[in-house]
């Protein structure tokens, strides 16, 4: 009977779990050319975001979106170092960080955003239905939903699908496919957070004192998002990055939220009740 | 130095982060959202201040009460329409129901909504069998309605309907909606002042006893001073996160609209008009009961759109996420 109903709702089985796959993002070897936003531009059919010019030095893209999946920074830093003047030029390619607990995901009505085979968040277009509650729930401002008058999937939410399709394939994601100096790197996340410790020795070795690593399943960013399978190397603080010291989770205090929610409730209807009590002789 | 100005020691933002830019995405929802939570609040409000009448009160307040069930079926209504109408995807509307997942507010939200439209209702049909409005097999229908059954079970997803609202906009990560835990509890509360409310302009239309009234305008009062409480906890704990809400461009409507106009007058009115007998009492406590409504939807909407403003605040956003 169960498979009877299967048949009829077109359920299928979901693909069984495989290891958990992501980007490590070094940033230290990003030289900002964007060749990543680009690969992903021409392999998810994204349309363009137009030419506006910034002014904040190369960025001409301003942040992630639901038509801009991969995004370069560019910070131009300047520090007073006796009488000259020391240039610091940090570039990073942002994405979505694929959180282990994923907000988006969590805040879901419909069941859009599913967790992948690979570990991966994802939105199934087909189910969205532009309801917008995972927009602000990101911690990180990842995903969006596209505006009505768009002429790419009209009013859906978009973000980073890590390539599924070419995953399906075992093929490497477009913007990791295309980085000239593998400051983008897909993996196996575990192997990827292997490589990423020693490559933080490396630059501590010689010398960055600042560099660190940033989605770690010890950093204090993991607290409540969990370990991001899309993690970083940083060169400065987080917020220099515009990422969160501590990402939230809106589910860890949601509970307390609700509590104060039922207080007041019910604290109105005993109030009322008592009046009411009081009217009757 | 060159007498050029130098890039700043970060990403060239004031506060330390990258340039100006926003570090979450601003809230992509419109009008229709404010405005369902109004009436959906004023909905469950009245649906519960009548059941309560139900339970606890005279005859008298029982008779008066009820005509709030009218209110809350007619309140729902639009509710259904206007969630509909902000979706990206209106097309797709009944995907919310295709999964039962109660730790997302939006899917809690829109099978209690769901849930409660049949109730509220089964209750005024019911009511209005009482009242004489219904003849026939009709009025032996709308007779067979289980009302304690209806009133217990309407009212528990009323205080759903009514407390969810402020928790879906705090489980997210912009500043004004998220800092302060108490985002619920006071849409809860003004959902009440103002179901409460229409209870009361319900009861002051026509000759009814003046007790019943000056019960119902006590009820009111009460939601009032607690909405008064818990928004005063409210922006001490979101200090400076509520910015756009006490000097931005939504300052004046949120101060004198929903401050003001919505919750203290409504206050003193009621005072005043309970020294009042007659067509004075009746006509203070209109207009008291109306400020309160029309503050509940100046409250909601001014939190809403000033919230949108805040999700682009950056250091509000570093705030949220200190560890």
């Amino acid at each position: 009977m169960i498979d009877g109903y299967k048949r009829l709702m077109n359920l299928e089985q979901p693909p069984a779990p495989k290891k958990a796959k992501g980007f490590f993002t070094d940033t230290s070897l990003c030289i900002g050319c964007k060749a990543c936003e680009v690969a992903c531009k021409q392999w998810n059919q994204l349309p363009a975001d137009g030419f506006a010019i910034t002014g904040n030095s190369y960025d001409n893209t301003g942040h992630l979106g639901a038509t801009t999946w991969r995004h370069v920074q560019f910070i131009e830093q300047a520090k007073a170092n006796g009488s000259r003047q020391e240039q610091r030029w940090l570039m990073m390619s942002d994405v979505c960080k694929h959180c282990a607990n994923a907000a988006c995901l969590e805040a879901c009505p419909t069941g859009a955003l599913v967790r992948t085979e690979f570990d991966t968040v994802y939105v199934q277009q087909d189910i969205c239905n532009g309801c917008g509650f995972c927009v602000p729930a990101c911690p990180f401002g990842v995903i969006d939903r596209v505006p009505k008058e768009s002429t790419f999937e009209v009013g859906t939410a978009h973000k980073c699908t890590l390539c599924y399709d070419r995953l399906k394939d075992d093929m490497t994601p477009a913007c990791a496919k295309s980085c000239p100096t593998a400051s983008i790197q897909f993996g196996d996340v575990e192997e990827l957070q292997r490589r990423a410790r020693e490559r933080l020795g490396e630059l501590k070795a010689r010398g960055e004192s600042t560099a660190r690593l940033y989605g770690m399943p010890e950093g204090t960013e993991a607290q409540e998002v969990g370990p991001l399978h899309a993690f970083f190397l940083l060169l400065d603080k987080p917020e220099t990055y515009n990422l969160p010291e501590v990402p939230r989770l809106p589910r860890k205090t949601m509970a307390e939220r609700y509590g104060w929610s039922a207080a007041v409730g019910f604290g109105f209807a005993i109030v009322a009740a008592l009046v009411l009590r009081g009217g009757r002789q | 130095m060159m007498g050029q100005k130098a890039p700043s020691p970060s990403g060239g933002g004031q506060g330390g982060g990258y340039y100006d830019y926003p570090v979450v995405r601003r809230p992509v929802w419109t009008w229709e959202v404010p405005a369902y939570f109004w009436l959906g609040g004023l909905g469950a409000g009245a649906f519960i201040t009548a059941s309560l009448a139900q339970t606890f009160g005279s005859a008298d307040d029982r008779r008066i009460a009820a005509d709030g069930y009218y209110i809350a079926a007619a309140a729902l209504v639009p509710c259904a329409p206007l969630l509909i109408a902000d979706l990206g995807r209106p097309d797709r509307f009944h995907h919310m129901l295709r999964i039962f997942k109660p730790l997302s507010p939006m899917n809690l939200g829109a099978w209690t909504l769901t849930a409660l439209t049949p109730f509220a209702f089964a209750r005024a049909v019911s009511h209005a069998a009482d009242t004489g409005l219904l003849h026939g097999p009709l009025r032996a229908l709308a007779r067979l309605v289980p009302r304690r059954l209806v009133e217990l079970t309407g009212s528990l997803l009323g205080l759903t309907l009514a407390g969810y609202s402020g928790v879906l906009l705090g489980a997210t990560n912009v500043p004004l909606w998220a800092k302060s835990k108490l985002l619920g509890g006071l849409f809860m509360a003004s959902a009440l002042s103002s179901g409460s409310a229409a209870v009361t302009v319900q009861a002051a239309r026509g000759g009814e006893p003046e007790t019943t009234l000056h019960r119902l305008a006590t009820i009111e009062s009460a939601a009032s001073l607690g909405e008064m409480a818990v928004l005063a906890g409210y922006l001490v704990q979101s200090g400076k996160t509520a910015r756009p809400l006490m000097n931005g461009r939504y300052a004046a409507p949120f101060w004198l609209g929903a401050v003001g106009g919505g919750t203290l007058l409504p206050l003193v009115l009621h005072g005043v008009a309970r020294r009042h007998h007659g067509r004075t009492l009746r006509s203070l406590s209109t207009v008291a009961a109306v400020c309160t409504i029309a503050g509940s939807l100046v409250l909601r909407w001014s939190i809403f759109e000033a919230g949108k403003d805040s999700s682009e605040d950056q250091a509000a956003s570093f705030d949220l996420s200190k560890a």
